[in-house]
C-alpha cells in the first residue's frame, strides 16, 4: 500500500508543483500588469493589499470560469452554476482525443506533430457525411464519426507508410503535411459541394441534426456526449497498449527499435499500425468537434487543438490516464480564462504563459527539484521520441 | 428699486434654468449607460484592420456605452464568448468577421431580449437547405461595399504607377477580402480604358479568381514579405495587401526597398503605422466604427431595427483616405480625377458589375 502512494506522489508531484510555480509566476505577471497595482507601487501598505486583491481576483474568476460560478445559479438551478465545469469538458474533449494521438505515438517512439492535420480531416469528414446525407439519428452520428476516423487514419497512416518504405522522419513529413491540410480545407470550403448554398464564404453547411452528438445535460449545456467518446478512447488506448500483442509490439519498438526488430518484430508495419491508429485518434478529435457543437465546418475549425495536443501528452507522460488530467487541465484553463478576462479584464494570453510555464517544469524537473529541495523527484521514464536516425 | 428688480428676475432666471438643466440633464444623469460587447475574430485586437477598426467604433461611444472585447482563438471559442456576454447582461453583442454569423443568429433566436449586431455579414437566419433565409428581429447585419473605395483606389494607383505594375495580395480568398481586390482590379482597368493605357495588376484577376495571390492566413509575416518583395521584382511600384495585420510586411518591405508604394485597407494605414507614411499612398477605409458607433447609439435611443446596413461610398460606409505625405506628390490632376471617379461610381455611373 505504502508503495503505491509513493508512486502515485512520485508520478503527481513533479506535475503537480509545475503547476503550482506557473500559476505563482502567471500571478505575478498579472500583479504587476495591472494599472491599479502600479499606481500604489510607492506605498508598500497600500501595495500588497491592491496586489493581493489583483491576484485573488484573477484566480478567483479563473476558477469560476472553469468549474463553479455561484452567479450562474441566481434564478436558475444549482446545476446551471456548473455550466462553467461543462464547457471545460467541452473544450477538453477534442483536446484528449488529439492528445491521445501524440501519446500514442509517443510510446512507439514516434513524434507525431500531425495531429493537427489529422484533426482536420477528421473534421472534414465527419462535416461532408454529416450536411450531404440523410440518415436516421444514431447510425447518421456514427457514419459520421466514422467517415472522420477514416479519412484521418488514411491521412495518418500515409506517414507511416512513407517512415516505413523511405525512411522519411516523421517530424518532418507531419509538419509538411499539416500545412498540406491547412490550405487543402481552404480549397475545399470553396468547392461547390462544400459550400452554403447561395453564399460564396468558406464556411460548409451546418450538418443535419440527425448527425449531431446528443448533448447530455439538456439544451442549455452545451456537454454533449463527446466526452464520453475520448473516455472510451482513453481506455482502448490503456487497453491496446498494456493488454495486446500489438500494443506490446508499439512499445517494443518505442523502447528499442533495433531490438524489437531482432526479436521478430516488424518495426515498419509497426510505425504504419502506430501511425494510422494515431492519426484515427486525431480525427476522432477532429469529427467530435464538428458534429458536439460547431456543427458547421470553417477554415480554422482545428483552431490550435493539434498543436495543443503536443503539449498535453507531454503533460500526460503519454500515458492515456495523463492525457485525459492535462487536457482536462488546459480545458479549465482555456475556459476560466475567458471569464478571467471579462470580469478582471486580465488578458487571456495569461493562460497561455501558464501552459508554457508548466511545460517548461514539467521539461526541467532538475529545476523543480533545486527549487523544492527534493532529492529523489522522479522524472518517471522520461519521454523522448527517437532522434534523426532512430 | 432697479436693483431689486434685477437682482429679482436673475433669481427668477436662475430657477428657470436651473430647471431647464434639470430636465436637460435628468434623462442623460438617470439613463444608465449601454451595456455593448464584442466579440472579435480570430485576427485579434492588434490586428491594426478590421478588428481594431471595429474596436475603435465601441471606443468612440463610451460616452454612452459601457464597451467590453472579448478575443477568440479560433472559431471554437465564438459560441462560448457570446455566452459569457449573455451572462454579463450586454445589452448589445457585436460580432466581428463573416464566420461568427451562425453563432450569432442561433444566439439572437435563444435571446431575444438582447440586441446583435455582425461585421461583415448579412447575418440571415436560413432553413435546413439554405433556400430560404430571413433577417431576425434582433440581429443586424452590417457589410460593406468596400469594391467602390477600392476602385477608386485602383485608379488613383494606376495613374500614380510609374512602372505600369500595379499589384495586389490577400490574406485568405475570403470574400471580404476579394471585393477589395475586386475593386481595385476594376478601378486599374477603367483608368486604363478611359486613359488607354495598359497598366497592369499581379495578385488579382476578377475573371480568374483562382490565380490569386493569397498568403493562406492572416498572421505569416514572412510570406506575405516574400510576396511583396516577389511583386517588387516583377515591377510592381504600388501594392495593396488585404491582409489584416500582415499590411506591417508590405509597409517595412516598402520602406526598406524604396521600389513601391502600399494602398492600406480597412482603417487609414497613416495612422495606424505612422512609422511608415512615407510609403502609404492611401488607405480603402472600411467605415467599421462609425457603423458600428450608430447601431450602439440605436440601442441606447431605443430605435435600433434589423435593417441591413450596407456601406456605399454614397454613405460614406466606404471611401479612401486622405493623401497625407502623397497630396504633394500625386499630380493635381490625378487627384482630381480620383474624385470624379468617386462621384461616378456614387451615382451608379459607372458600374462596377462587369
Amino acid at each position: 500500500m505504502k508503495k503505491f502512494y509513493n508512486r502515485i506522489a512520485e508520478t503527481a508531484l513533479l506535475p503537480f508543483l509545475s503547476v503550482i510555480m506557473a500559476f505563482v509566476i502567471s500571478g505575478l505577471l498579472i500583479v504587476f500588469s495591472d494599472a491599479a497595482v502600479l499606481k500604489v507601487i510607492g506605498s508598500p501598505g497600500k501595495f500588497i493589499k491592491v496586489a493581493s486583491s489583483t491576484f485573488m481576483n484573477a484566480y478567483i474568476a479563473l476558477f469560476q470560469g472553469a468549474f463553479f460560478d455561484p452567479h450562474l445559479t441566481q434564478g436558475h438551478t444549482l446545476l446551471q452554476g456548473f455550466y462553467p465545469l461543462s464547457e471545460t469538458i467541452v473544450t477538453a474533449t477534442p483536446l484528449i482525443l488529439a492528445g491521445l494521438s501524440v501519446s500514442l505515438a509517443f510510446q512507439s517512439g514516434l513524434f507525431n506533430i500531425g495531429a493537427q492535420g489529422q484533426f482536420i480531416f477528421g473534421a472534414i469528414g465527419a462535416s461532408y457525411v454529416g450536411f450531404h446525407y440523410t440518415f436516421s439519428p444514431v447510425v447518421h452520428v456514427t457514419l459520421a464519426l466514422l467517415a472522420g476516423i477514416v479519412l484521418a487514419s488514411l491521412w495518418g497512416g500515409f506517414v507511416g507508410l512513407l517512415k516505413a518504405r523511405t525512411g522519411a522522419h516523421e517530424v518532418i513529413v507531419t509538419i509538411m503535411m499539416n500545412y498540406i491540410a491547412g490550405f487543402f480545407i481552404l480549397w475545399i470550403l470553396k468547392t461547390k459541394s462544400f459550400l452554403r448554398p447561395r453564399r460564396i464564404d468558406p464556411l460548409a453547411p451546418n450538418i443535419k441534426p440527425s448527425a449531431e452528438l446528443p448533448h447530455l445535460l439538456g439544451s442549455t449545456m452545451r456537454l454533449h456526449a463527446g466526452i464520453l467518446i475520448a473516455l472510451l478512447a482513453a481506455v482502448f488506448v490503456w487497453w491496446l497498449l498494456n493488454k495486446t500483442t500489438i500494443g506490446f509490439q508499439f512499445r517494443a519498438v518505442g523502447a528499442n527499435a533495433s531490438a524489437a526488430k531482432t526479436a521478430g518484430i516488424s518495426v515498419g508495419v509497426t510505425t504504419m499500425l502506430t501511425m494510422t491508429i494515431a492519426g484515427a485518434l486525431a480525427g476522432l478529435g477532429g469529427a467530435v468537434h464538428v458534429l458536439g457543437n460547431q456543427y458547421a465546418l470553417t477554415s480554422d475549425i482545428a483552431g490550435s487543438f493539434g498543436f495543443d495536443a503536443i503539449t498535453v501528452a507531454l503533460l500526460g507522460r503519454a500515458k492515456p490516464r495523463g492525457t485525459v488530467m492535462a487536457a482536462l487541465l488546459f480545458g479549465a484553463l482555456r475556459t476560466g480564462g475567458r471569464t478571467m478576462e471579462a470580469n478582471t479584464s486580465t488578458p487571456l494570453d495569461i493562460v497561455l504563459v501558464i501552459q508554457a510555464l508548466i511545460v517548461l517544469f514539467i521539461a526541467s524537473p532538475a529545476l523543480v527539484r533545486f527549487i523544492f529541495r527534493i532529492k529523489n523527484l522522479q522524472s518517471q521514464g522520461t519521454l523522448a521520441s527517437k532522434g534523426w536516425n532512430g | 428699486m432697479k436693483k431689486s428688480f434685477t437682482f429679482k428676475s436673475i433669481a427668477i432666471l436662475s430657477v428657470i434654468s436651473a430647471s431647464l438643466i434639470g430636465i436637460a440633464s435628468a434623462p442623460m444623469s438617470q439613463a444608465a449607460k449601454v451595456k455593448a460587447c464584442m466579440v472579435l475574430d480570430t485576427g485579434g485586437i492588434d490586428d491594426h484592420s478590421f478588428n481594431a477598426g471595429s474596436w475603435a467604433g465601441m471606443q468612440s461611444a463610451t460616452s454612452i456605452a459601457d464597451v467590453q472585447y472579448l478575443p477568440s482563438t479560433s472559431s471554437a471559442d465564438f459560441q462560448p464568448n457570446i455566452k459569457k456576454f449573455i451572462d454579463l447582461k450586454c445589452q448589445l453583442i457585436v460580432g466581428v468577421g463573416f464566420s461568427i454569423s451562425s453563432a450569432i443568429v442561433a444566439a439572437g433566436k435563444a435571446n431575444p431580449g438582447v440586441k446583435f449586431a455582425v461585421v461583415d455579414d448579412s447575418a440571415m437566419d436560413c432553413n435546413a437547405d439554405y433556400s430560404v433565409c430571413n433577417a431576425v428581429a434582433n440581429v443586424k447585419g452590417l457589410t460593406f461595399g468596400t469594391d467602390q473605395a477600392a476602385f477608386q483606389a485602383g485608379y488613383l494607383a494606376a495613374g500614380y504607377s510609374k512602372s505600369g505594375i500595379v499589384a495586389t495580395y490577400g490574406g485568405a480568398p475570403y470574400p471580404t477580402v476579394t471585393i477589395f481586390m475586386d475593386g481595385f482590379a476594376k478601378g486599374v482597368a477603367y483608368y486604363n480604358s478611359a486613359k488607354h493605357k495598359s497598366v497592369k495588376v499581379l495578385g488579382w484577376d476578377p475573371k480568374n479568381p483562382s490565380s490569386g495571390t493569397f498568403v493562406g492566413d492572416f498572421a505569416n509575416m514572412n510570406k506575405a514579405g516574400q510576396i511583396s518583395s516577389n511583386f517588387e521584382q516583377q515591377g510592381a511600384d504600388v501594392i495593396m495587401p488585404v491582409a489584416g495585420g500582415l499590411e506591417a510586411a508590405t509597409l517595412s518591405q516598402s520602406l526598406k526597398s524604396g521600389k513601391s508604394v502600399v494602398v492600406g485597407v480597412d482603417t487609414d494605414a497613416v495612422a495606424s503605422y505612422p512609422q511608415y507614411s512615407s510609403v502609404i499612398l492611401t488607405t480603402v477605409q472600411k467605415g467599421l466604427g462609425a457603423a458600428i458607433k450608430s447601431v450602439i447609439f440605436d440601442v441606447a435611443l431605443n430605435r435600433f431595427n434589423n435593417k441591413a446596413y450596407v456601406g456605399t461610398l454614397s454613405n460614406n460606409g466606404v471611401s479612401i483616405a486622405p493623401l497625407h505625405d502623397f497630396a504633394s506628390k500625386v499630380s493635381s490632376r490625378l487627384q482630381l480625377d480620383t474624385k470624379i471617379v468617386g462621384s461616378g461610381v456614387r451615382s451608379g455611373k459607372i458600374s462596377l458589375s462587369n
